[in-house]
């Protein structure tokens, strides 16, 4: 494993659920490595643990055995507030569905990350006009996201994940929820990113962005897989 | 699933919400209960009594603080009331939009819900009823322990069955509202995750710090629940309200009339008289916390008479600051009629019925006098020679218009020229010029001489008085008047301390509220606190939010409640309140204990909802 290049680093993950008396295994022996500027799909059906691959990376959530390093932090070890910072300044989250905050503008949703990380205030202003320019959604900045449709919540969603430019970016079904033509903006948005050199992990199902990919993984009843073989 | 296994089931899976609308209707009915009761005890029925304890002008104050805060305690359990059914069915309009929208009829909906408040009132006022009665038993024993002697009355049950069945009707009544209204919400909107109200379009952005970020997302928040939000702020007033009354107007109220009975009596004054002539005044000034056997006293014996040479004796110490002689006796007094003018007859009106009775005497010379009573009215002037000063209570009791009216006693008539407090005889006093007394009864000599000393060399000065009375007479003695003074003080302050206690069941009852309020929050913004948890904010700023909209609330209804309660005391309640600057600070450090209990109780599931996993944040509340 080389330290300098290695981004994510997962071995032996495994993540349980109790549900009643119930223990739902959701990852199994979960091993990855995902370098820098690597662009990683993982597919698999629906309820084979994507989502929660995808939490345990971006230290939202912890597995229940197994290590997972995150830019040289064992993320299994650390405390709320540590993964509190590190979620902000390191990670960029794309919900699958989509999650703004809905007592904030589409301007204040975008900058917000930026003012918890203590940008200076001219940088947040230029930046969330930059961001939102990107995504393309300059003349809905006041708007709140219930004013939004679903794909412009998506690209608003984008935006703040970008906010505080973020080495990794974890983004879960972002085509899922929209139709083909708003699915394509997203694609593009990704096929950018990718060019800027972002290291990038989605959970997806559609074609369009599995054909991006560097590397293709698979999930299946929470054992994970991989394609590129 | 029957029609009651549903509600049933229902309740019993939300616990918390279900216990915490319990307690706080429980918490309604039982304040309302306890007062109604322990008023029946001890306080409406000492306005309505004549030979009560307390005189009649202290009891009147007293029974107005008990009659308001009655009223607002129930005013309060109303507003309660509706309130906590408004979350309960607040936080069940998505459940009722997913019922509606696989097919549920409407009316099927409803009787779930009405037989699930049925369930949840009828157990409240219930355990309400219980515990008001318990408590009322409680707060008697507790008197009685601290040596006042109240009686227990058994339980009104008339007075309980009211009870119970307003609060029922107006749980029921209140409750039935949102429940109909979330009946009628439109199924798409009711399960709608992105349906919000009470938002606009913003007017610019413009970027906050991060405690402006926080105070924006409590603030957008407030106005989105802006129903919610009116309605805990209306409720939280009410109570503020009441608290201040019990508070501000039991702190300001306690201290005014212990000043009233503190200068009727005096402070450092030492009463020289007779073994049982001081014996019976003594017995005279307790009377308004002792129920004391009244047995007959000659006070015109004159082995009572105090001997001259003792008064130039006492005259001559120097130690004595003040000196005044009084003739204290026992008389049958007449109400003579007032003539009132009418100037739109231009004749007159007479008032007062001929009302007769027995009043203590007391003959004082006004120039001398060391007691500063509270007087309605004017108090007797040295060249005025047939004036009298009533008691309170010996003017409510055979006194229609007091000032306008004349007093007959000994054949004399007296003009009533003031009503005064004082705690001697219940109120049952009449205070008159000495010379005229003495002239009137023949009896030349005082039977008592009050003696107000330094207070630096006490001791010293009262065993130097008391060689010298005891060398001219034995038989007569000092009494001092402080302790007496001290337990009338005492019996004030308890009677004040129990009324201040009053509206704490409310209070519980506004916190539970605030607690409703909070979880009402947390329900509705839990999936955006989640968000933001993931993208990187500390669960302590989720704890911030959340507080920062209590905070608000409880400022609000403070700005709200404590003016009109400080109103409602000083203006209608309280007439001529002492106010000092401890006052003021006692009255505030209550009130600000009230908020930072309420608001830090309200803090409870704001923490316990922060310490979650960001997941479970996200999916559940």
């Amino acid at each position: 494993m080389n330290l300098d290049k290695t981004v994510v680093s997962a071995s032996v993950v495994c993540k349980t659920y109790q549900i009643g008396n119930i223990n739902v295994e959701a990852l199994k022996d979960v091993n990855l490595e995902v370098e820098k500027g690597e662009f990683m799909i993982i597919s698999g059906p629906s309820g084979s643990g994507k989502t929660t691959l995808l939490n345990i990376i971006g230290g939202i959530d912890k597995p229940t055995s197994g290590k997972i390093i995150v830019f040289g932090h064992n993320l299994s070890s650390e405390d709320e507030d540590f993964l509190s910072n590190f979620r902000c300044n390191n990670v960029g989250f794309v919900f699958q569905s989509y999650n703004l905050v809905s007592t904030l503008t589409v301007a204040e949703n975008v900058a917000f990350p930026m003012e918890w990380a203590r940008k200076p205030q001219d940088y947040i202003e230029n930046r969330v006009e930059e961001l939102l320019r990107i995504v393309n959604l300059e003349r809905r900045a006041e708007h709140f996201p219930f004013q939004l449709s679903g794909g412009e919540q998506q690209r608003v969603a984008f935006a703040r994940a970008l906010a505080n430019d973020p080495p990794l970016l974890l983004v879960d079904e972002p085509t899922g929820n929209l139709d083909a033509k708003t699915s394509l903006k997203i694609v593009q948005m990704l096929q950018k990113l990718k060019d800027d050199g972002k290291t990038i992990i989605v959970a997806t199902h559609d074609k369009r962005i599995i054909e991006l990919a560097d590397q293709k993984m698979y999930l299946e009843d929470g054992r994970l897989v991989s394609l590129n073989e | 699933m029957s029609e009651t296994s549903f509600p049933i089931n229902d309740l019993l899976r939300r616990k918390f919400q279900t216990s915490l609308i319990i307690i706080s209707l429980t918490l309604c009915v039982a304040a309302t209960v306890y007062l109604l009761l322990f008023g029946d005890n001890i306080g409406l029925e000492i306005s309505l009594m004549v030979e009560g304890k307390l005189t009649a002008g202290f009891s009147s104050i007293f029974s107005s603080f008990i009659i308001f805060i009655g009223l607002l305690i129930f005013i309060a359990g109303a507003v309660v009331i509706s309130f906590m059914v408004f979350v309960m069915m607040s936080q069940r309009v998505r459940d009722i939009g997913l019922m509606k929208a696989v097919g549920c009829p409407n009316d099927l909906i409803f009787g779930y819900f009405m037989t699930e408040l049925l369930i949840v009132t009828s157990i409240s006022c219930f355990l309400g009823v219980i515990f008001g009665i318990l408590a009322d038993y409680a707060s008697i024993g507790l008197f009685d322990f601290l040596g006042f002697q109240i009686s227990q009355k058994p339980a009104n049950f008339w007075l309980i069955l009211l009870v119970f069945v307003l609060f029922f009707a107006l749980s029921l009544i209140f409750g039935a509202k949102p429940i109909l209204d979330a009946t009628k919400v439109e199924p798409s909107k009711a399960i709608s995750p992105i349906y919000h109200f009470g938002l606009s379009k913003e007017s610019g952005f413009k970027v906050t710090s991060k405690s402006g970020f926080t105070v924006k997302i409590a603030l957008r928040g407030l106005f989105r629940r802006k129903s919610a939000t009116i309605k805990i702020i209306l409720c939280l007033s009410t109570v503020f309200t009441l608290v201040t009354v019990a508070i501000a107007g039991g702190i300001i109220a306690d201290q005014t009339t212990k000043n009233w009975v503190e200068k009727a009596i005096g402070r450092n004054i030492v009463l020289i008289a007779h073994q049982d002539m001081g014996s019976q005044y003594r017995l005279l000034l307790s009377k308004s916390y002792e129920i004391s056997e009244s047995s007959q006293f000659n006070y015109t014996d004159k082995k009572y008479l105090m001997p001259a040479n003792l008064f130039d004796n006492l005259s001559s110490t120097s130690e004595i600051i003040g000196m005044e002689a009084r003739l204290v006796l026992q008389e049958h007094v007449k109400e003579l009629p007032g003539y009132l003018f009418d100037p739109e007859t231009a004749g007159t009106t007479e008032v007062g019925d001929h009302r007769e009775g027995e009043s203590l005497i007391v003959g004082v010379e006004p120039e001398k006098v060391l007691s500063e009573w509270f007087v309605d009215g004017e108090f007797l002037t040295e060249n005025r020679t047939c004036e009298a000063v009533i008691g309170d209570s010996l003017a409510l009791t055979m006194f229609s218009m007091p000032l306008n009216q004349s007093i007959r006693l000994l054949d004399r008539n007296f003009d009533v020229t003031g009503v005064c407090l004082d705690p001697i005889n219940n109120g049952n006093v009449t205070y008159v010029p000495l010379k005229t007394l003495q002239n009137a009864t023949g009896i030349l000599k005082p039977n008592i001489v009050m003696v107000r000393v330094d207070p630096a060399n006490r001791t010293e000065i009262l065993d130097q008085i008391r060689t010298n009375v005891r060398a001219v007479n034995s038989e007569f003695e000092i009494f001092e008047l402080d302790e007496t003074l001290d337990k009338n003080l005492s019996f004030l302050g308890d009677i004040w301390f129990i009324i201040m206690f009053l509206p704490l069941f409310s209070l519980i009852a506004a916190s539970l509220c605030l607690i409703g309020y909070v979880m009402l929050a947390i329900a509705e913004q839990h999936q955006e606190f989640g968000v933001l948890r993931a993208v990187g904010i500390r669960p302590k700023t989720v704890v911030k939010i959340i507080s920062e909209q209590s905070f608000i609330i409880l400022l609000s209804s403070c700005a709200i409640g404590i003016p009109i309660g400080i109103i409602i005391t000083l203006l209608i309640l309280v007439p001529e309140p002492v106010i000092t600057g401890y006052t003021i600070l006692e009255i505030v450090g209550w009130l600000l204990t009230a908020l930072v209990v309420m608001f830090g109780s309200s803090l409870y599931p704001a923490i316990k909802f922060a310490r979650k996993p960001i997941l479970e944040i996200m999916n559940k509340p």
